[in-house]
């Protein structure tokens, strides 16, 4: 009896982590082309849906995540590179449509601030040593 | 010395504090996105019409005075909600709007005009949502101002209520100029 409870216990365990996992991309979307299918998944990851603005399109099945899936299949099979996506993309909806921004001048702050902080927490730290090993000695 | 450094870290803490505060008190929505398509030209595309067997033309459609382009469903509870303002600014204001029935039923469509009223001049059909993406759509409706160069202006996410309707006529007049 026990061990049935805990098979059922692993198996509900189980299918939750599988459900966490599971990606909303329907089969009717696959490419036929493998390598075609995972550039497209490739893409539809670094891209964010606007919808439910924290998911990629590749797990959101909001309509326009899927829409946008689409979209991006479509460009594949017509010979766009990647790179032609990306820009067909943020010229519609801006940067914030990839969830990795670009290095830009407008986006700089967003991607040197951390290291200032760094640095004056390291210099923070710094001085504080040396004012206490001042303290130290006397 | 020793003191303003301890004292610091909470005068900073503080100032962290009000902002969070102001920026929870403002009026604005954290969700809304800037459109990509401000002082750019419409998007050149062709589309079959709802009500009439014609195709629509972009951008030529769009080059003799301010028109308003609005994307609409009939699935979309907040589209009628904004109607009757569509109504009002086409009667009152006698502005030309084009509407885009995006990604609907034509005839479920066709019977909600006939119920409503039809506020616009155009109606295009967008069954697969690819005017939606080309216009940087994300969340019916969306209202776009475009000038009599075919410029857009202004974008408006979500509806014209009866809160935000007379700063929206503000901005069509300040297109208009």
């Amino acid at each position: 009896m026990q061990r049935i409870l805990l098979a059922i216990l692993v198996y509900l365990m189980a299918s939750q982590i599988i459900a966490i996992n599971c990606y909303s991309v329907e089969p009717d979307e696959f490419l036929q082309n493998p390598k075609k299918e995972s550039r497209a998944r490739n893409i539809s990851k670094n891209v964010r849906c606007l919808v439910c603005q924290n998911q990629s399109i590749d797990e959101s099945s909001a309509p326009l995540a899927k829409d946008l899936r689409i979209l991006i299949r479509r460009k594949i099979e017509n010979g766009n590179s990647d790179e032609e996506i990306y820009n067909f993309l943020t010229e519609r909806y801006g940067d914030f449509i990839l969830l990795n921004p670009p290095f830009k001048i407008n986006t700089l702050l967003l991607w040197i601030l951390p290291f200032v902080f760094l640095i004056i927490g390291i210099i923070v730290i710094f001085l504080h040593n040396n004012k206490s090993k001042k303290l130290d000695y006397n | 010395m020793k003191k303003g450094i301890l004292i610091s870290p909470i005068i900073l803490f503080f100032l962290i504090l009000l902002v969070f505060f102001y920026l929870l008190i403002i009026d604005r929505n954290p969700s809304e996105l800037p459109s990509m398509l401000i002082n750019k030209k419409v998007p050149a595309f062709e589309a079959k019409l709802l009500l009439e067997n014609k195709i629509f033309i972009s951008p030529g459609e769009f080059e003799n005075e301010t028109t308003l382009v609005n994307f609409f469903a009939t699935w979309c509870k907040p589209c009628r909600d904004e109607h009757p303002y569509l109504k009002k600014l086409s009667d009152e204001k006698r502005l030309k709007i084009i509407g885009i029935n995006y990604k609907d039923d034509s005839k479920r469509a066709v019977k909600w005009l006939e119920k409503l009223g039809n506020p616009y001049s155009s109606i295009l059909v967008d069954p697969n949502a690819r005017l939606g993406i080309d216009w940087g759509v994300y969340g019916l409706p969306e209202t776009f101002i475009v000038n009599s160069n075919g410029m857009i202006k202004y974008r408006l996410v979500g509806p014209i209520t009866k809160k935000n309707y007379d700063a929206f006529v503000l901005k069509v007049k300040e297109v208009g100029k």
